[in-house]
């Protein structure tokens, strides 16, 4: 989050000031060539690797793209969507109807054309869901809102996922892969293409005045409508912007199965991009791409640690598809509780300095030489194990602290004011500037 | 008014069913029956969902994964523990202490850290530890379905089905004793709430946990018994359905009840205990009429006669999701809750 969204509301200032610091011809040849070599890689993975896994890699590219519409719900408006597995369904079977009902596409074959036109038709629908589910988000807000986006993806599971015409009675309904793109490795490739436009719009788009509109409204909603912004606008706006990406997912889901069958869209799924995204870190786009790429990789990953498959598969005896769940989930805790910047903060060194920056290991990204590391509270007294670490020095918090020993009631670990935003900037231990609730003295970062 | 309105739902209820069916084999009285039956489970589950959210103002997508946990317990000290054959009235408490082990290990684990933190949050945190008990059910336990005998059986020795005839609907004696295991909850939970010292500590924590600590209440106790008890009508909700459903799978709660639950604590105002008991009831009548409308009712397209049930599928469902978006625009206090 905080890399785009600073970066978003202060770009006007960056460009104003002469001296910025810029990378010299070597450094940006340096930069060239690690991300040559990072592209390099994925592509000769996909190029070479058994047809098997290029179809999995399919998958984790089109895992990137959800991740991505998520993204926007999640990491700019700063709500949750637990119904996208109904935005994506039903992209996916208008895509397939439209191949196969309308275009005439056969189980052979079926024209690059045709699988554009489907693809566009299934984004519009996705978006179309979405805007509807963004008018309802204007009233509805936080938990409920997320009860809302529950119930939004059952009513699709259970209902329009089940119409005859749509699923054939259940059989499911082909979408062929267009000519040209058919094998498993072709397909992928493809899927690559979507990533980089859906890439391109949403980076595009951030860095616009839409895009700062949409992060202003995430912070203070008072605010934003007194600055002029459009907050009903632009909330629906986010929200259509991530059914189309939805949508686009949709389509690729669709004629990745070649067969769209309603149980492939359900309430774990849904659950689990929830929390693909949590662990590659909110509103960082690099972020949600690895991890969402990671949860679908994921069995792919065992398999490369050989001595770990052999456990998995002998002594353990389960396959290690059966823990993608399991590690998912684990990861998903220990990133909210832990580290709620999620992976792209971890990696942000490395994007930093790929786009352009000094290489630091700071999270803010700044030269601090000579200042000692900031303290930050122990793994142990994050989970409050550790009480001594938790005593602070603010007066209020310690006073209270002794107030609560002397009542005998409490333990110093009660009042330490911890704070882990999910849903708001900010990486371990430093607090960004809160623009905005200083505004209208708010210190809170409005998301409860 | 509270009791305007209880009085209200519970004489439209009747009304339904002298209106719609007196004498008639095929009418909805029998669908009502069974609604108050399933609406009775909902309310079980809705329970917790409801407590949980006074205790620490946060819906606990983790509610169904406590009763599917003990299900499972049950299921291994009685199917595949065969050294020792454990009745039945010994494995039942055994799983809902497993469960409330569960409850407490979430509470200590992925609540407490994150209690002062925003709740959406919080709410991501329930969903995650759901999953992690769904995987871990999936890796021990593969995904196949298993079957969990119910408390009396459904049919005696000769094969007569046991439970009382009403409507021509005749009653599974374990849906009788999930009626009376609700209404005795929601007894003894009204009274904890507002007679126990215990019970107005749980409510002054939700409303302000500073201000509670400031006056010398321990919120991490309050927090571990919450989610305790929470647990416990959870792993209590679960042994008693899952015989009934039919099928043991992992997330089986969470798939099947999770979401009429909610929409039944909404319904009835998601602080009040009462209020989950009157909207897991209604909630359970609405889709079994919704169900039984779907039967009955037809639609003639094409000169062919079709069951509702067959152009709308899924027609109880979406009613109950209905419910929820009608409750939520017109009255999101719910039926009797205190608050928005």
């Amino acid at each position: 989050m905080t890399a785009t969204a600073t970066e978003a509301i202060e770009a006007p200032t960056r460009k104003a000031t002469s001296d910025a610091w810029a990378p010299s011809v070597g450094g940006w040849t340096a930069r060239l060539l690690v991300l040559a070599a990072i592209f390099g890689a994925v592509i000769w993975t996909t190029a070479n690797v058994p047809s098997y896994w290029a179809d999995r890699i399919s998958l984790a590219v089109i895992f990137a793209i959800i991740g991505l519409s998520l993204n926007i719900i999640l990491g700019y408006v700063g709500q949750v969507s637990l119904g996208h597995h109904g935005f994506v369904g039903i992209a996916a079977f208008v895509a397939a109807y439209f191949a196969t009902e309308n275009a005439g596409c056969s189980i052979d074959s079926c024209s690059f054309g045709t699988f554009l036109t489907a693809t566009a038709i299934a984004a519009l629908s996705g978006g179309f869901a979405a805007m509807l589910l963004g008018l309802v988000a204007l009233r509805i807000k936080g938990l409920y809102l997320a009860l809302i986006t529950l119930a939004y993806g059952f009513v699709a599971e259970r209902s329009i996922f089940e119409i005859p015409f749509l699923t054939r009675g259940g059989a499911g309904m082909p979408a062929t892969r267009p000519d040209g793109w058919a094998t498993d490795r072709e397909f992928a490739f493809l899927c690559f293409f979507f990533l980089a436009a859906v890439v391109f719009v949403d980076w595009r788009l951030l860095r616009s005045k839409v895009g700062r509109a949409i992060l202003s409204v995430k912070h203070s909603e008072a605010v934003a409508a007194t600055y002029g912004i459009n907050v009903t606008a632009y909330k629906v706006l986010a929200f259509i912007l991530s059914g189309l990406f939805a949508g686009t997912a949709g389509s690729l889901l669709a004629f990745r199965a070649e067969t769209v069958v309603s149980n492939d869209f359900n309430f774990a799924n849904a659950l689990l991009w929830v929390l693909m995204v949590v662990v590659g870190g909110l509103g960082n786009r690099v972020g949600v791409i690895v991890g969402s790429a990671f949860f679908a990789l994921f069995p792919f990953l065992i398999v490369l640690i050989g001595p770990l498959e052999h456990f998995l598969r002998d002594t353990v005896g389960r396959e290690p598809d059966y823990f993608t769940i399991v590690i998912g989930s684990a990861l998903a805790i220990l990133t909210i509780i832990l580290h709620p910047g999620g992976i792209g903060d971890q990696i942000s060194p490395i994007t930093r300095w790929l786009g352009g920056k000094p290489f630091s290991l700071h999270p803010d990204g700044h030269h601090h030489p000579k200042e000692p590391k900031e303290k930050g509270p122990g793994l142990l007294a994050k989970f409050g194990l550790h009480r001594e670490a938790t005593e602070s020095e603010d007066p209020t918090t310690s006073e209270l602290a002794a107030l609560g020993r002397a009542v005998g009631r409490t333990t110093p670990s009660d009042v330490s004011q911890r704070q882990t935003p999910l849903a708001r900037d900010g990486q371990d231990g430093v607090q960004p500037p809160d623009v905005w609730g200083a505004l209208v003295g708010r210190k809170d970062g409005g998301n409860s | 008014m509270r009791t305007g309105i209880v009085v209200g739902v519970t004489g439209a209820l009747l009304a339904l069913v002298l209106l719609l069916g007196a004498g008639d084999d095929a009418g909805p009285n029998a669908y009502i029956v069974i609604g108050i039956a399933v609406g009775s489970m909902y309310g079980l589950v809705a329970l917790g969902l409801v407590l949980v959210y006074k205790g620490s103002r946060v819906f606990n997508f983790a509610q169904g994964e406590f009763g599917t946990v003990a299900a499972f317990v049950a299921y291994v000290l009685m199917e595949q523990v065969t050294s020792v054959d454990i009745p039945y009235w010994a494995a039942l408490p055994a799983a809902v202490l497993a469960a409330v082990a569960v409850g407490l290990l979430m509470e200590r684990v992925v609540v407490r850290p994150l209690m002062d933190s925003p709740r959406i949050t919080l709410l991501v945190a329930t969903i995650a530890f759901a999953l992690l008990t769904v995987g871990v059910e999936i890796v021990l336990f593969l995904p196949e379905a298993k079957v969990l005998d119910p408390l009396i059986a459904a049919t005696d020795a000769s094969g007569n089905p046991n439970g009382i005839e009403i409507f021509n609907y005749i009653l599974e004696p374990q849906y009788m004793i999930i009626i009376g295991v609700l209404a005795a909850l929601a007894v003894i939970l009204g009274y904890f709430f507002s007679k126990t010292d215990l019970g107005l500590a749980i409510l002054a924590t939700s409303q302000d946990s500073f201000a509670t600590r400031v006056v010398g209440i321990g919120v991490e106790r309050t927090s571990r018994f919450i989610w305790g008890s929470a647990a416990f009508l959870g792993g209590l909700a679960g042994i008693l359905y899952v015989p009934i459903s039919g099928s043991l799978t992992p997330g089986a709660m969470t798939t099947g009840i999770l979401i009429p639950a909610f929409t039944a604590a909404v319904l009835g105002g998601m602080t009040s205990l009462p209020g989950a008991f009157l909207g897991g009831i209604v909630i359970g009548c609405v889709q079994s009429l919704a169900n039984w409308a779907g039967n009955t009712y037809t639609i003639t397209i094409d000169d062919v006669v079709r069951p509702l049930q067959t152009i709308v599928p899924g027609l109880p469902d979406v009613a109950i999701i209905l419910v929820l978006l009608l409750v939520l625009l017109i009255r999101p206090q719910g039926l009797l809750g205190t608050e928005a």
